[in-house]
């Protein structure tokens, strides 16, 4: 026993240190963090390598790492607001395999959190092949995304399933690039509309808003309903819009004047028109429009009750197409109604482009596959689930959407669809960086009264500039 | 070998291995800290080090630009604006809740039942994290809010706090004095309590009134923690932007006026991804926490 202590305690200190190194390499090892990797009965998915896999079937095979972003669920979940329970992302799963026999998908689930730097990550290590990249621009800028016109070319991919503009709205500049190009798919679909409240212009006596109403239209009924509700006896308020958000509606107002705002892609090529005679104008409108408003518009506060049965704003000029969840909801589905965004005349084009594509990683080791799931995407099984399935998060993006009968069956669907078809493209390539932010400043600065529509916007415009000629 | 020889051997060999098997437990208890080494290193070493490096870089292809980051950060009035944000709420932050928070400390002191009760109190909402205080805030200074109903009692016209420059830098004022204050207070309370009892009951023979005795015993003896306060309360006021962030977004609207240096770094380093010019708006920044620690204990005549 003696002899038994005196070894143990000779072997004490090197136990320990094996122990501790152990307990270090264990660490180290860990799992594939945050590689969500299971099939429909919830139990890990086994690696199979590209060639067994690709010898079930004759389409692409192999494995696929599709990387979204969202509040996305491998399996079903329960929604703890609405209480509505939506399929998983793994419904997707098993229709890409039973479509190509051989292939085994995993997802790569993140939220919405600093995605863009996670995105940067795991785009430069490779992580997955299939990503999903609303901050396009600048991944491919570097080079780390796959162009998708040889993709496009060798399957004679129509392109013309998408709603009008999604695709050219991705468009973007790779290093060797003369002009933008398709680098991404659309598969979700965003936008901003104009909201309104039907019962407050019955209790005025308003005719409702116009499909594509003018500004001045907005104006002239927002005037009307500015006040004590006749019915009600509320204060009632005409108007309201984002108001951190207030230069994106500056924008707009101005592409109904025939504005735009400015030319070019990259920052050495581009040139801003924040300064233009429709900007100043439109700039001019919105803090018209601001005697409408509620007091704490400019931090959006006071518009609290938009959508809901509580309602006292006739108007809200930037409102986003998940809506339509919202008064579904409060059941206020038959009170709410959507008009477009302010249009450009020449172009046909209003409102800032937003959504989410799918794009294939430069490092992909299954381009062909990773392809295949692009093309998925844009398949009304696909578009459908996200439609059914996903609906607080997206919008469909393909024209077949129109006849489906649940989007029938919305009235305010018609609309938003429309809206999406005549957003702007490609996207505002100045929100990328600090132009968006140095004209949002201006802009609220003349809502504040503290500089005239001209000095700001001029001061937007050199402060902008200069900025330009440093990059 | 007889037995004591034998036990003489032991003892020498006992003797030439304790320093040996100290050294080994040593070695142990350092093996223990390579974890903690590790990560400090991982994470705290290396983002200062790669953080340096960026800063003298522009661009998704980090090309080398030397200081051109530092002189681009330093000619901005953007910057400057957030640094007078920054300062502007810090100081009315300090110059509002170390006095307060001194005199509500005296009082709880005082007090001979209940003072864990009001110590709880008034710690509770430093205890909550800024972000959900910030979001019962966003409530309370709302047009139609709390804080306005009690203005409108007092006679006065309703603020719409967050909508004006002055008024929402006010609003972040109060949110941040409301939130520090329990921190305060806890801290005074520590330094009361360790002032000695002696002190008082001296004066008292000597016929000194309890406000004499405030101000000529607890005042004087209270310094060193009021101090550590104020270098304490500006090196978190300077770093300040989850208060501000969350009553004005990213740009620190309304205009900017809640705009404060950490959101410029957060909105050029992740708004627009301009790494180069974030890192060297955080080492500007890191300098000035540096000079207002050292002017602040240099002042306050404080050892650190």
């Amino acid at each position: 026993m003696f002899m038994f202590k005196k070894k143990f305690q000779a072997l004490r200190s090197p136990l320990m240190l094996l122990l501790l190194l152990s307990f270090l390499l264990s660490a180290c090892s860990g799992k594939e963090g945050g590689v969500s990797s299971s099939d429909s009965n919830g139990q890990a998915a086994t690696a199979a390598s590209g060639t067994a896999a690709g010898a079930a079937g004759e389409g692409p095979s192999g494995k696929l790492k599709v990387q979204m972003i969202g509040d996305f669920a491998t399996e079903q979940k329960t929604d703890a607001i609405t209480g509505i329970t939506s399929k998983g992302v793994n419904v997707l799963k098993e229709e890409f395999e039973r479509m190509y026999p051989g292939a085994e998908v995993e997802f790569v689930l993140m939220g919405w959190d600093n995605y863009n730097e996670k995105t940067q990550t795991m785009l430069q290590s490779g992580a997955a092949d299939v990503y999903q990249v609303p901050g396009l621009a600048t991944f491919v800028e570097q080079g780390l995304l796959e162009p998708l016109q040889p993709y496009i070319d060798k399957d004679s991919f129509d392109t013309s399933i998408y709603l009008n503009g999604q695709v050219d709205g991705w468009r973007a500049m790779g290093p060797e690039d003369q002009q933008p190009e398709i680098y991404s798919l659309p598969y979700i679909g965003d936008a901003r509309l104009i909201v309104y409240d039907k019962q407050l212009f019955d209790d005025w006596g308003v005719e409702y808003l116009s499909e594509k109403p003018s500004i001045e239209e907005v104006l002239e009924k927002a005037a009307k309903m500015t006040g004590k509700n006749p019915k009600t006896g509320e204060q009632n308020y005409g108007l309201t819009y984002n108001g951190t958000d207030a230069a994106d509606t500056v924008m707009n107002i101005s592409e109904s004047k025939g504005g735009q705002w400015g030319t070019g892609f990259l920052w050495k090529d581009m040139s801003l028109e924040f300064n233009s005679d429709t900007m100043i104008e439109a700039a001019e409108l919105l803090k018209e429009a601001n005697q409408y408003a509620p007091e704490g518009v400019l931090v959006n506060q006071g518009s609290e009750n938009f959508l809901t049965d509580k309602n006292n704003i006739a108007i809200h000029l930037r409102a986003a197409p998940g809506f339509i969840n919202i008064i579904e909801t409060f059941g206020t589905q038959d009170r709410y109604q959507a008009a477009l965004l302010f249009t450009n005349p020449e172009l046909g084009m209003g409102g800032m482009f937003a959504g989410s594509p799918f794009a294939i990683g430069q490092n992909s080791k299954n381009k062909d596959l990773a392809w295949e799931w692009l093309k998925f995407s844009s398949s009304e099984f696909f578009q459908k689930y996200m439609w059914e399935e996903q609906r607080s998060q997206s919008m469909p993006v393909i024209k077949a959407a129109a006849d489906w009968d649940s989007v029938k069956a919305l009235p305010q669907m018609d609309i938003i669809l429309k809206q999406m078809s005549q957003l702007w493209a490609p996207r505002y390539p100045y929100r990328s960086g600090q132009p968006r932010y140095i004209l949002s400043e201006n802009v609220q600065r003349i809502l504040l009264g503290e500089l005239t529509a001209k000095e700001a916007l001029q001061r937007a415009q050199s402060e902008s500039e200069s900025w330009l000629k440093s990059q | 070998m007889s037995l004591v020889n034998a036990e003489r051997q032991r003892a020498l060999v006992r003797s030439e291995r304790q320093p040996a098997s100290r050294l080994e437990s040593r070695a142990v208890w350092y093996v223990f800290l390579i974890p903690s080494l590790l990560g400090i290193l991982l994470f705290t070493v290396y983002p200062l080090i790669e953080s340096l490096r960026l800063s003298f870089t522009k661009g998704v292809e980090e090309r080398y630009v030397g200081g051109a980051n530092y002189a681009e950060v330093l000619a901005s009035e953007t910057f400057w604006y957030a640094v007078y944000n920054t300062v502007y709420i810090t100081t009315f932050q300090l110059l509002i809740a170390i006095p307060i928070g001194f005199l509500i400390a005296c009082l709880i002191n005082g007090l001979r039942r209940g003072s864990n009760f009001f110590k709880v109190l008034f710690y509770i909402p430093n205890a909550t994290s800024m972000i959900a205080a910030a979001t019962v805030f966003l409530a309370i200074l709302h047009p139609d809010g709390p804080l306005n109903y009690i203005v409108q009692l007092l006679g006065f016209e309703k603020i719409v706090w967050l909508s004006q420059p002055v008024s929402a830098k006010w609003g972040a004022v109060v949110l941040s004095v409301w939130h520090w204050l329990g921190f305060v207070i806890i801290i005074n309370l520590a330094n009361l309590q360790a002032i000695p009892i002696e002190y008082y009951e001296a004066s008292s023979i000597d016929g000194a009134t309890r406000l004499q005795q405030w101000w000529w015993i607890t005042v004087p003896n209270m310094l060193g923690s009021l101090t550590l306060l104020l270098v304490l309360g500006w090196i978190g006021g300077l770093q300040r932007f989850a208060d501000a962030f969350m009553l004005g977004g990213l740009q620190g609207s309304p205009a900017r006026s809640l705009h404060t240096v950490v959101g410029f770094i957060f909105e050029r380093g992740f708004g627009g991804n301009e790494y180069g010019i974030a890192s060297a708006a955080s080492y500007i920044l890191f300098f000035f926490i540096l000079l207002f620690t050292y002017l602040n204990t240099k002042l306050l005549k404080m050892k650190i």
